[in-house]
């Protein structure tokens, strides 16, 4: 079985925010919810100041602090490494999201807040809510594009190479700065980055051993 | 700023600001509860049982599911014991519910064919008791990401407070019931020196242990949250307790009138509150770039 994982080239990484837009759309997150952002850090001192944009997401750690915590199952971890949440099984409990040393959970309070406060829902907001129901109350969080993945496999696609079946920010970033693959398959692109290019992950130190990989 | 995530330390909001000051009170109010029970325990306090009983499941219980997204869901919780501190929680709090009601009926209807006074009975509550005083601060105790929660010392400092307010409430009751203060003033006096001591190398050892526990210990001792910790927890919850306790030792049990013990109860209440939530406000994160 697979078990799927991200390498972001932070040299590529032009900043321009295309993954959390995407991933937005993708997912018809509302207002104020992230399941992808990119931060900006600064290091050095004036005049060798040296900027640096860091996509960031749920990592989908191989050991996630987050499905040890979770006291229902609701939080999960599937055959293929994707991390995710069952919201039926969710009774917000919020554990997971003070599990994570990433803070890459958000919860969903409020079904009522729109795109453009006092303006009611746009089509694009009631078309999510039928394509893509989050249940108030429940936890969410980047799932991979699960849902993309799981349907191209079935069309005989495979992830990280045919765009049907791989996450929407990988194929929405415009200087492919974002690569997916099978970390289990030492011939993937993933596994052949992280060797070459010496890949690294966030916070190895707290033994969650992410999937997502970064290489500068 | 969406670009300025978790890019410095960043406090943990969800279990303590809006809706997670509930789940604040919900741990105060169930450990709290068994540590009444467990105090009367040991003084062979029925009412205490009683009152313990009720404060841990009907205080701490119908918090705890207001605190909840969905609580009607909250059955759910008890599935993943092996792996889930709140899980292993709620299986503790079932317990003493179930076995508690069982010591304690006998003390609200005569003429049932046992005493609740057993002794394995009173081992089991005893144990459980340990179990819920020291259940919230297990469950923040395994969280890696908080170094300030996930330090050693974070048990013994919920365990001996539990005891130490548990052991004010139980006092007060025997002084309205007109009992007998000897032994319960011992646990008192012996509680509050322990807990000063625990407290004091919680924040000594936890200081030593990261670059991120020293920046909490910091945020609690000279930041945002020093006023509330320097009254609430120091003066109200440690100094004047203290010197009403030395003043009784000295003395003798004359000082221990009804309005005294009640001052130092309320005292103690505001300084386990007061320390509780400091613990839960400080805790950070360390910036994931
Ligand atoms: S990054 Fe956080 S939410 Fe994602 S799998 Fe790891 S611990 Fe869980
Ligand atoms: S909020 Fe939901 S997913 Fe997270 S730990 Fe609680 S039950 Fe599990």
């Amino acid at each position: 079985m697979a078990r799927f994982g991200m390498v972001i080239d932070l040299r590529k990484c032009i900043g321009c925010w295309s993954c959390t837009v995407s991933c937005k759309e993708e997912h018809f997150l509302p207002r104020g919810m992230f399941w992808n952002r990119v931060l900006i850090s600064e290091s050095g001192k004036y005049p060798a100041v040296k900027k640096e944009m860091y996509p960031v997401l749920c990592n989908h750690c191989k050991e996630a602090a987050c499905v040890d915590v979770c006291p229902t199952g609701a939080t999960n971890k599937r055959e293929d490494g994707i991390v995710v949440v069952d919201a039926d099984k969710c009774t917000g409990c919020r554990y997971c999201l003070i599990a994570c040393p990433y803070q890459q959970r958000t919860p969903y309070k409020d079904d009522k807040v729109e795109w453009f406060p006092g303006q009611g829902f746009t089509q694009f907001e009631i078309l999510g809510r039928t394509l893509y129901p989050l249940q108030k109350g429940t936890m969410t969080k980047c799932n991979f594009c699960a849902e993309r993945i799981d349907e191209g496999q079935k069309r005989g696609l495979k992830p990280g190479v045919d765009n049907d079946a791989t996450p929407a920010c990988v194929i929405s970033c415009p200087v492919n700065a974002r690569i997916f693959g099978d970390l289990d398959d030492p011939s993937s692109k993933v596994s052949g980055l992280i060797k070459v290019r010496k890949g690294f992950q966030l916070h190895p130190e707290l033994g969650t051993d992410p999937s997502v990989y970064y290489i500068n | 700023m969406e670009y300025e995530w978790m890019v410095r330390y960043t406090p943990q909001r969800e279990w303590i600001e809006g809706q997670g000051v509930l789940l604040w009170l919900a741990f105060f109010f169930s450990e709290i509860g068994a540590g009444i029970y467990f105090v009367s325990l040991f003084l062979n306090f029925k009412a205490g049982w009683l009152v313990g009983w009720l404060v841990t499941l009907v205080l701490g219980g119908l918090i705890h599911l207001g605190f909840l997204g969905h609580p009607m869901r909250s059955w759910r919780i008890l599935l993943k014991p092996a792996s889930s501190e709140l899980s292993r929680g709620l299986w503790v709090i079932f317990l003493f519910g179930v076995i508690g009601f069982f010591q304690i009926l006998p003390v609200v209807f005569s003429g049932l064919p046992w005493t609740g006074e057993s002794s394995t009975m009173s081992t089991i509550m005893g144990i459980l008791c340990i179990l819920i005083i020291t259940h919230g601060f297990l469950t923040m105790n395994v969280v890696r990401a908080l170094p300030l929660w996930n330090s050693s010392m974070i048990i013994p400092v919920s365990l001996v407070s539990g005891i130490w307010v548990g052991s004010q409430t139980a006092e007060l009751m025997l002084k309205i019931s007109g009992q007998e203060l000897y032994m319960s003033e011992l646990w008192s006096r012996w509680s509050l020196l322990s807990y000063m001591a625990v407290l004091f190398v919680y924040l000594w050892g936890t200081y030593h242990a990261s670059d991120t526990a020293k920046e909490s210990i910091k945020r609690l001792l000279i930041g945002d949250s020093a006023v509330r910790f320097y009254i609430g927890v120091l003066v109200i919850g440690i100094i004047i307790p203290l010197i009403i306790t030395l003043v009784v030792w000295g003395n003798g049990f004359e000082e221990l009138s009804g309005g005294v013990l009640f001052i130092r109860f309320v005292c103690v209440l505001i300084g386990d509150l007061t320390m509780r939530y400091s613990i839960m406000k400080s805790a950070i994160y360390t910036p994931i770039i």
